[in-house]
């Protein structure tokens, strides 16, 4: 396309985003509410898949050592745990790391609850081994596996239950809810956009049929419409990138506060998560303003 | 009683029936292919025994329109018009002329028959390449169609935007345009300060802005009183002797019988006269 056939291109999808001004604010913030649902659907779902993510790495089962153990049988236990197939990385908590770790995660209140706790004879904690699965999948026969050593050795094995488990599955419930609602409302936002260029089409409709009469190609008349599509549902995507951004980030700073290293949720990082979301919400906007175009130039546009 | 709960009878009625549509079905998708095979066939032995004379511009060969609503607004009509020719089209309201005009500039296709343009099938030619064929033709009206809100410059220079003619070519041709049709001081003037000649003339000037091969005008001066009717005239004819075809469908008795050129008469959609230096022939 000439640089000269562009300008009048953009000029004509301006000036039908002009002409109907009311319909467009209509159209563009029907986009907006769309993708506003779009863009909480994207949070969850960047967020589930780096959760799950996260999780895998981090998740360990937690081996309870009987107190009476020496350090000698503790080291030997710890290296059969290593020698299992299973095993990614296992290594040993001393109790003391595990009061401290505790201590910080209750932070300054927590002084007075454990203040007599210091001494090393009366820290309650029992020492622990955290083994790392090869595999999220050889987690349940893993810790099957750990839970067959003696009492005498093993007090006990822990593998947290399935909390993590249990909120990636009804997340993926939640989201297929949002995508089925989002994708009604994108057919209506799409809709409402056809409907825009259709008046656009019917204010144009002397100036086409001149176009058409002196031989202007197909594409030359179709083009400023989809240019006006693009544009409503581009601007429609600006309010929603903004306010997921910074909706995000309020929440993101709510639950993982800078500073305390044990957070509820451990989520993606806000320039990160701010970057998928806008490219993906604009992305969207720009589908569903081509998307109306098409409705209404192949309805209504005889060429 | 026993007769009425009996359903044996009512399925031996609907099978025969069922196979009754179906070869009525049958038939039907035969007869319709074999019509299409025909219509192919037919359009096949006419080109290719085509008289090659190369210089038709437009080319009717047994052309019938027929609307969904079922009028025969053309009837079997045979017709060529040369290079540089100029012809009336003249009949009663109603008789064809419409549908006729139409056919020439592509904005309907024939339901049967061969219309040619530029030895292009207008009814064959793939849909990416109609604009090519309308950039050689150029349309008047009896309404002008100018765009209200542009300047008359502005209206002959959208005609070569449409084509994307670079912008450095634009200015000079419409200049030259607009002197030929003698309104390069109005060039300015909004539709709405130029009086219905005036109008027309950018009307003219917009349609032979892009060199067209022929000039299809419908009624042009239909709107017009009889001064600025004659100026149409002469500008069409200074076109016309300029070496570009003229089609015009007029009810202007006395510029047909003034203007004698060529004569096509269409009565219910067929062609009743057709004749070189020809009169009017009615009364209205």
């Amino acid at each position: 396309m000439k640089i000269d056939t562009l300008v009048r291109h953009l000029r004509e999808a301006y000036r039908g985003l002009r002409r109907n001004t009311w319909m467009s604010f209509a159209a563009v913030s029907a986009v907006s509410v769309t993708l506003l649902i779009f863009g909480v659907f994207l949070v969850l779902a960047f967020n589930i898949s780096y959760m799950a993510k996260e999780v895998d790495k981090t998740v360990g089962i937690m081996v309870e050592l009987n107190s009476d153990l020496t350090a000698d049988q503790k080291e030997e236990v710890l290296n059969q745990i290593k020698g299992n197939k299973m095993t990614a990385d296992a290594t040993l908590i001393p109790k003391e790391d595990a009061l401290r770790e505790f201590k910080e995660l209750l932070g300054d209140s927590g002084n007075d609850i454990l203040a007599g706790l210091d001494s090393e004879d009366e820290n309650p904690l029992p020492d622990t081994i955290k083994v790392i699965p090869n595999d999220i999948d050889q987690f349940e026969a893993l810790t099957e596996d750990l839970k067959k050593y003696p009492e005498e050795q093993v007090l006990g094995v822990d593998n947290g239950g399935n909390l993590a488990k249990s909120v990636l599955d009804y997340s993926g419930l939640v989201q297929n809810i949002m995508l089925g609602f989002g994708l009604v409302l994108a057919i209506m936002a799409a809709f409402l956009i056809s409907n825009t260029i259709k008046l656009t089409i019917i204010a144009r409709k002397r100036e086409i049929e001149i176009q058409r009469l002196v031989g202007a190609s197909n594409w030359f008349i179709r083009w400023p419409f989809f240019i006006e599509g693009a544009t409503m549902g581009m601007l429609g995507s600006i309010s929603p990138i903004l306010i997921t951004i910074v909706l995000y980030w309020s929440g993101y700073n709510m639950l993982n506060p800078a500073n305390e290293p044990i957070t509820i949720m451990k989520l993606m990082p806000v320039t990160e998560l701010s970057l998928y979301v806008s490219g993906t919400i604009l992305l969207m906007g720009v589908l569903i303003g081509i998307w109306g175009s098409i409705i209404s130039v192949r309805r209504f546009l005889k060429i | 009683m026993k007769e009425f709960f009996s359903t044996e009878n009512h399925f031996d009625t609907l099978i025969l029936e069922e196979s009754d549509l179906l070869t009525t079905i049958l038939l039907g998708v035969l007869g319709a292919k074999l019509f299409i095979w025909y219509i192919g066939f037919h359009e096949l032995v006419y080109l290719a025994n085509k008289p090659e004379e190369g210089d038709d511009m437009i080319e009717m060969h047994d052309v019938w329109k027929v609307y969904s609503n079922g009028v025969e607004a053309l009837r079997g009509v045979n017709v060529s018009v040369g290079h540089g020719e100029f012809v009336y089209i003249v009949g009663p309201s109603g008789a064809g002329k419409s549908s006729f005009i139409k056919l020439m500039y592509r904005e309907e296709k024939p339901t049967h028959g061969i219309v040619l343009i530029n030895d292009v099938n207008v009814k064959r030619v793939r849909d990416w390449k109609i604009p090519h064929v309308r950039r050689k033709i150029g349309v008047v009206f009896q309404d002008f169609k100018l765009l209200p809100s542009m300047s008359a410059y502005e209206n002959v220079a959208f005609a070569m935007e449409a084509i994307e003619v670079p912008k450095r070519k634009i200015k000079p041709r419409v200049e030259e345009v607009l002197e030929l049709v003698g309104l390069n001081d109005r060039m300015h003037a909004l539709p709405s300060q130029l009086s219905g000649g005036e109008q027309q003339r950018v009307a003219i000037a917009r349609a032979i802005v892009n060199n067209p091969t022929f000039i299809i005008a419908d009624e042009p001066t239909g709107n017009l009183d009889p001064e600025n009717s004659w100026d149409i005239m002469y500008l069409l004819e200074e076109i016309n002797n300029r070496g570009t075809t003229v089609v015009m469908a007029t009810h202007n008795k006395e510029i047909v019988n003034t203007l004698r050129q060529r004569v096509i008469a269409i009565e219910q959609g067929v062609i009743v006269r057709d004749e070189e230096g020809g009169e009017y022939g009615y009364e209205d």
